[in-house]
C-alpha cells in the first residue's frame, strides 16, 4: 500500500482524520480495522519521512530556480 | 554718489540685521531633501518646502548639525520615530539663523522634535491604509490559507543582513530535524530603493507560486532600523495581491509598518518567523502522532471490548444452556415424579376397584354356587327318591338297543363288501385294453375319436387302433346305416 503521487500534507491529514473518525464512530468492523490502521500508519509514515528527509526532486527544482 | 560698501561690509550688515531679529532659536518645519554625514561627524542637510502640488519647491535652505549635537540628536530621533534621519522625511527643527560672510545663509540645528515626524508619518500611514481599504485589498493576503507545513520558503531579504543569517540558522539547525527548502530573492531593504527592489523580488517569486508554500520578508534586527520604507503603498499593495501567504519579520519592537499590517502574519524578528514556521511544522507532526496514538488506543480498546463482549456472550450462552438444561431436568424430574404418582394412584384406584369387583364377583359366584348347590342338592334328593325304579327300566332298554345295533351293523357291512366287489369287476370290464382284446377297435380321424360316421369324408386317412397295433387306411366309401338299424 502506497500513497498517490503528489499527495499533499492536507490530503494526508484529511484521510488520517477520516480514518480516526470512522474508528471513533465504530464504523469499520473488526475485520476492516486492521486495514484502516495499516492505511493510517502508511500515511503517518509518509508525512514523517516528508518532514525529515530531503527530496531530491524538490532540490532539483530549487536549483533550476537558482539559475533563472 | 551713493555710499559704496565692500562685500564684507554688506555681508556683515546682513549678519547684524539677522542677529538682531533672530536673537533666539526658532522652530522650523522642513523636508530633508539631502543629507550628508561628514567623516568628522558633522551633518549637512538641505531642507526644502514643497508647494501644494508637491512637485514644486517653494523654499530651500542649508542646515548644519554639528557633530556634538548630531551625536545626541540622531539616536534620540531614530529611537523615538523608529526610522532613520534620512532624506524624504519631514522634520521639525529648532534652528538658530546664521549668516556667515563667507558661506552665507545657513541654519544651525540645535534640536529636533521627533513627534512631528511621527505625526506626519502616521498621517501618511493613515492615508495609505485608507487607499488600500478603498481598493478592497487590505486583508487579502490574510485570507489565504497558511499551509499546514510551510516547507518550501521564498525569502526576500538582503543577503548580508544579520536577520537573514539568524533566520537561516534557526531554520536549518532546528532541533526536530525538519527539512526545509529555502531560496533567497535578494532585495534592498531600506532607503528609497527598497520600494522598487522589494516589488521586483515579489515579481521574481510569482512564477513559482505553485512551488513555494510561503514568502518571508525579513531584515536585520536591532533598533537602528528604518521602517519608513515599509510604510509604502506600492509594497503593501503587492503583498496583498500575492497568491502566497507572506510572513513579515521586518523587525521593530514598537510599531507595525504597513507591510506588517497587510502581511498574512506579522512577526517581530526574523528569528520569530523561523520559530513560527517550526512551531507550525511541529504542531503538524504532533497532530499526526497524536492521531496515530489515539487510533492505536481506540483500536486496542475496541478489540478489548470485542473480546469482552465475546467472553460475556460465551459466558451468557453457557449459563443459559446450563440454566435451560437445569430447568428441563427439573421439569423432567417433576413430570416423572408426577407421572409416577399418577400411575401409582391410578394403579391403586384400579386395584381398589378391581378388588371391589372381585369381591362383588366373589359374592355373586358364591351366591350362584350356593343357589346351584341348593338346586343340585334338591335334585339329588329327588333322584334318590324317584330314580332307582326307572333307572332299572332304562338300563334294560339300553341293552336291547345295543343288541339290535350290533346285529344291524354286521349285516350292513356284509352288503357293502359285496357291492364293492361288483364295482371292481365292472371297472375291469370297461378298461379299453380289455375291450380291444375282445376284438373291438378304436378309430380316429384328424386325432378325433370317431363315434359318428358323419364325421368322416372320402379319401381321408383313418387311424384304427387294435390291441396289438394300429392301421392307417383311406376311406373309399361311406355307407350310413339307417337309423332304425341301430
Amino acid at each position: 500500500m502506497t500513497v498517490k503521487k503528489g499527495l499533499s500534507y492536507k490530503e494526508a491529514i484529511g484521510e488520517i482524520e477520516d480514518i480516526l473518525k470512522q474508528i471513533e464512530n465504530d464504523e469499520p468492523d473488526v475485520d476492516q480495522l486492521s486495514e484502516k490502521v495499516k492505511r493510517l500508519s502508511v500515511l503517518v509514515t509518509w508525512c514523517r519521512e516528508k518532514l525529515h528527509q530531503t527530496e531530491e526532486e524538490i532540490e532539483k527544482i530549487l536549483k533550476e530556480i537558482e539559475k533563472s | 554718489m551713493a555710499e559704496r560698501l565692500s562685500l564684507s561690509e554688506l555681508n556683515g550688515a546682513v549678519k547684524k540685521v539677522l542677529a538682531t531679529n533672530f536673537t533666539a532659536p526658532v522652530w522650523v518645519v522642513g523636508e530633508i531633501s539631502e543629507i550628508n554625514i561628514h567623516s568628522n561627524g558633522h551633518c549637512y542637510l538641505t531642507l526644502i518646502e514643497k508647494g501644494e502640488s508637491e512637485d514644486r519647491i517653494v523654499a530651500q535652505a542649508r542646515a548644519t548639525i554639528w557633530s556634538y549635537t548630531f551625536r545626541m540628536l540622531r539616536p534620540f530621533f531614530e529611537t523615538t520615530t523608529g526610522q532613520q534621519l534620512t532624506d524624504g522625511i519631514k522634520v521639525l527643527l529648532q534652528v538658530s539663523v546664521e549668516f556667515h560672510e563667507m558661506y552665507g545663509f545657513s541654519l544651525n540645528v540645535r534640536n529636533i522634535d521627533p513627534t512631528y515626524t511621527l505625526g506626519d508619518q502616521a498621517l501618511k500611514r493613515r492615508e495609505i491604509i485608507r487607499r488600500l481599504t478603498e481598493d478592497g485589498v487590505l486583508t487579502m493576503n490574510k485570507e489565504l490559507e497558511l499551509p499546514l507545513v510551510p516547507q518550501k520558503i521564498a525569502i526576500i531579504s538582503s543577503p548580508s543582513a544579520a536577520g537573514y543569517e539568524d533566520f537561516m540558522e534557526q531554520l536549518t539547525n532546528n532541533g526536530n530535524g525538519y527539512k526545509f527548502y529555502t531560496k533567497l530573492f535578494p532585495a534592498v531593504m531600506q532607503g528609497n530603493q527598497a520600494e522598487q527592489s522589494i516589488v521586483e523580488a515579489l515579481d521574481r517569486i510569482y512564477p513559482y507560486e505553485d512551488f513555494f508554500d510561503v514568502v518571508v520578508i525579513i531584515r536585520g534586527g536591532g533598533s537602528q532600523v528604518d521602517l519608513s520604507c515599509f510604510d509604502n503603498y506600492n509594497i503593501a499593495y503587492h503583498i496583498t495581491q500575492f497568491p502566497l501567504p507572506v510572513l513579515s519579520g521586518i523587525g521593530h519592537e514598537k510599531d507595525d509598518s504597513i507591510a506588517d499590517l497587510v502581511a498574512h502574519t506579522r512577526l517581530k524578528t526574523p528569528t520569530a518567523v523561523a520559530e513560527f514556521i517550526l512551531d507550525g511544522v511541529a504542531a503538524f507532526e504532533d497532530r499526526i502522532n497524536l492521531m496515530q496514538q489515539e487510533t492505536i488506543s481506540l483500536v486496542e480498546n475496541r478489540l478489548e471490548e470485542e473480546k469482552n463482549l465475546l467472553e460475556d456472550l460465551t459466558g451468557e450462552l453457557s449459563k443459559l444452556v446450563r440454566d435451560q438444561l437445569g430447568n428441563k431436568k427439573r421439569e423432567l424430574m417433576q413430570r416423572t415424579w408426577r407421572f409416577q404418582q399418577e400411575i401409582k394412584l391410578t394403579l391403586q384406584n384400579s386395584e381398589h376397584r378391581l378388588g371391589k369387583k372381585l369381591q362383588k364377583a366373589g359374592f355373586l359366584v358364591d351366591r350362584i354356587f350356593y343357589v346351584h348347590r341348593q338346586k343340585i342338592e334338591k335334585a339329588r334328593n329327588m333322584i334318590h327318591v324317584t330314580i332307582p325304579g326307572s333307572l332299572q327300566g332304562k338300563r334294560e332298554q339300553m341293552d336291547h338297543y345295543l343288541l339290535k345295533f350290533r346285529h344291524l351293523s354286521v349285516r350292513g357291512i356284509g352288503n357293502e363288501i359285496h357291492r364293492i366287489e361288483l364295482a371292481g369287476q365292472k371297472a375291469m370290464l370297461s378298461d379299453p385294453a380289455n375291450i380291444l382284446k375282445k376284438g373291438y377297435s378304436i378309430t380316429t380321424v384328424r386325432g378325433i375319436l370317431v363315434k359318428d360316421i358323419a364325421l368322416l369324408k372320402s379319401d381321408e386317412v383313418m387311424n384304427t387302433r387294435f390291441s396289438d397295433g394300429a392301421v392307417l387306411s383311406k376311406i373309399i366309401e361311406i355307407k350310413q346305416s339307417d337309423k332304425n338299424d341301430s
